[in-house]
């Protein structure tokens, strides 16, 4: 008898220990993420979050009012970059993470534009601050917010769009015009609909600078035979191959483009000759290859003293270099809110807002600041005075940021046969 | 020129694709809509055998990546569809369904991004009648030829080949010949998951190993076998060449983005016009009576 009571309350004590444990840790702040997990800009985005959540609450978390809150991340599966996913299913996951997982803030996507387009509406609806990293390019995003303040302040974006990618090339191929002559360019891109404004864009660029499109080809997802194309632009005296695709398959371009030793530099968007894999999966015919990773970061580079702690830190989590667009910021962004919540003191949206509003932080690639009106990063070619890109070109197997000069760690070289 | 020579090569890859779908149709009677996550389980098989087991030889590689595919297709058919047998829509939701299975199994266990790809047999271009060819597609026009002679030959002259023939004329009188009707079927699987990835080892090195690329053979086996007569090889080889020409052709002249869409008019053009296709026989005389 004695001994059953002794273990009673023993039991007891154990339960009144774990419940006081459990009562001593504070409620965790949740980041929804919705991403499409199967595809680089979902999976990297993740990594980017779960890294920085990591290292925050190892610090101790989110500081409110002398209460350390965690972060807890919770990721969705939008899928919205897989062909035929209509952007309603995105939007569900969406929902599901604010409703479901009780999401605090959204991070990451979705991915697609359409899909974050749509999404903008149901932030404002259940008032949930978003900070937007990765895969959504599109001018429309930022200019949704100025047009409409009240209804879409709620949307920030901290990673770099069409209009500022487009100035990064344009100075690239000035540079290139005057040191080198290169006068004539070849648009290849893919046929969707951000690839297709790119290339539209490019085109109407350079075609009042001195350039000469001389042509543009579209091509289908799912392509692996890039001859025809590539002939022309040999026969038309191209020097510069703009290309503009998302698909892996794009990877047999550059294959030919080598193969064929033809006298054009590549360079453009290509999410494929992003990852650092891409060097051994194309057996190093992606040399000479220019890329924009659209941030700085996305890469090893000396942008500041923070750039890279975090390209370490994400070697060593996920035992790779950090592999494209969507990492830094995705990475930064949870670093982001972490500062407005301890400004504003409270999880709030509407302090939360204000506080990333007047927001300056020297960030992985740069200076963080949110345009007021448009909730979008400032871009810079400094990264004193804003966020750089990250455009870098293959090199001896390594991605080398060569612009802007400022944060340049090597010049950009041409293939030996165009020499 | 350069049309002539991409014509020619566009044309061989599309009939690579589509062959191991014909034969199994041809023999067996089974549309196998797995067909597709065949040629990637192939590709990344032979991907792995290469990047995890370091000097591990290539040509082995591929030769364990094509047993394993040519016994995953003998597998499906002794214990799925022989449960199913002459039941049409039944054999293409379950063939439909193990490959969905194998491709998002595939995409959900890794196969994910641009980095997963095969190396060249040969690296390399070299110049015919000054356009530029890179040997990887040399390689496969040569190939093709030869197994387009081999598998006519294994069929008209080899005894299993004339079984298999047998079956595929008249299933009935065979088997009144000793012929077994199951077990010709699970050879026609084999040979026919074989020859995709066959198709997958000489293909995939001018691309990527991605989930999509599977989706993407199916839908061209598809339109080469509706276009050409379902079952019918020498409508494969004839289709093909069809549709490896319109689309270059469209390439040249038109636009490049209409290149798929071209593959999906000529079914729809097809269908309207020949339902049983350029060479299909036996729809040909149900649209008789």
């Amino acid at each position: 008898m004695r001994k059953s009571v002794y273990a009673f309350a023993l039991i007891l004590l154990l339960m009144f220990c774990l419940a006081d444990a459990a009562m001593s840790q504070e409620k965790p702040i949740v980041l929804g993420a919705p991403l499409a997990t199967a595809f680089l800009y979902g999976w990297d985005a993740e990594r980017g979050i779960k890294l920085a959540a990591d290292e925050i609450n190892a610090a101790g978390g989110v500081d409110i009012g002398g209460k350390k809150r965690p972060f807890k991340v919770e990721v969705i599966d939008t899928r919205d970059l897989e062909p035929g996913v209509p952007v309603a299913d995105a939007l569900l996951a969406v929902e599901k993470l604010i409703l479901e997982k009780k999401a605090d803030f959204i991070v990451g996507g979705p991915v697609r534009s359409e899909a974050a387009l749509a999404a903008m509406d149901l932030l404002n609806k259940h008032k949930k601050v978003s900070i937007l990293t990765t895969g959504v390019l599109t001018p429309a995003y930022s200019k949704r917010v100025g047009e409409n303040y009240n209804k879409y302040k709620y949307c920030f974006r901290n990673s770099s769009e069409v209009p500022a990618m487009m100035g990064d090339f344009m100075a690239l191929l000035d540079d290139l015009q005057k040191s080198k002559g290169f006068n004539k360019a070849y648009i290849m891109v893919q046929d969707v609909a951000h690839a297709r404004a790119g290339g539209e864009y490019m085109k109407k660029a350079l075609s009042g600078k001195k350039w000469e499109v001389v042509d543009m080809k579209i091509y289908p997802t799912g392509t692996t035979d890039y001859s025809q194309g590539l002939i022309d632009s040999g026969k038309k005296g191209a020097h510069i191959l703009f290309l503009w695709m998302d698909m892996p398959e794009s990877a047999a371009l550059l294959q030919q483009w080598s193969n064929m030793k033809l006298k054009s530099l590549p360079m453009g968007f290509m999410n494929a000759a992003e990852q650092p894999g891409f060097w051994k999966a194309t057996g190093g015919k992606c040399e000479f290859m220019v890329v924009n990773l659209v941030n700085g970061g996305n890469a090893p580079a000396k942008i500041t003293p923070w750039t890279m702690k975090f390209v370490e830190a994400y070697k060593k989590k996920w035992g790779l270099e950090p592999e494209g667009y969507g990492t830094s910021s995705s990475y930064m962004a949870v670093y982001q809110l972490k500062d407005a919540i301890e400004k504003a003191k409270t999880t709030d949206p509407d302090a939360v807002i204000t506080a990333l509003e007047n927001q300056d932080l020297m960030g992985v690639y740069g200076r963080m600041r949110f345009d007021k009106k448009t909730h979008q990063i400032i871009h810079s070619w400094d990264p004193k005075e804003g966020a750089v890109t990250g455009m870098v070109q293959w090199q001896a197997g390594k991605r080398v940021q060569i612009f802007p000069p400022k944060v340049a760690e090597g010049k950009i070289l041409l293939p030996p046969w165009m020499k | 020129m350069e049309i002539l020579i991409y014509g020619i090569i566009n044309s061989v890859i599309l009939a690579f694709m589509a062959l191991g779908f014909t034969l199994v149709y041809s023999i067996a009677r089974v549309p196998n809509f797995a067909h597709g996550a065949l040629y990637i389980t192939t590709g990344y098989i032979a991907w792995v055998l290469l990047h995890k087991l370091t000097g591990f030889p290539y040509l082995l590689a591929i030769v364990i990546a094509i047993s394993v595919t040519a016994v995953i297709g003998a597998l499906i058919y002794r214990f799925i569809l022989i449960r199913i047998r002459g039941m049409e829509i039944s054999e293409i939701i379950a063939t439909y369904a193990i490959g969905l299975a194998i491709l998002e199994g595939l995409r959900w266990g890794g196969l994910r991004g641009g980095t997963f790809t095969l190396p060249h047999f040969i690296a390399g271009n070299v110049q015919i009648f000054g356009v530029s060819v890179d040997y990887q597609r040399l390689i496969i026009v040569g190939i093709g030829i030869v197994t387009f002679a081999a598998l006519y030959l294994f069929t008209h002259f080899n005894k299993v080949g004339l079984a298999l023939r047998g079956i595929a004329q008249d299933e009935r009188a065979a088997m009144m010949l000793g012929i077994d009707s199951d077990m010709t079927a699970i050879v026609s699987l084999a040979i026919g998951s074989g020859l995709a990835g066959f198709a997958a080892i000489l293909l995939l090195p001018l691309g990527n190993i991605i989930v999509e690329v599977g989706y993407n053979v199916l839908i061209f086996a598809i339109a080469v076998c509706v276009i050409g007569g379902l079952g019918s090889w020498g409508g494969t080889i004839l289709a093909s060449f069809i549709i490896g020409f319109a689309q270059i052709l469209t390439e040249a002249f038109l636009s490049t983005h209409y290149q798929m869409v071209v593959a999906l008019l000529a079914i729809i053009v097809t269908l309207l016009i020949k339902p049983s296709g350029i060479f299909g026989k036996q729809k040909e005389l149900e649209e008789r009576v």
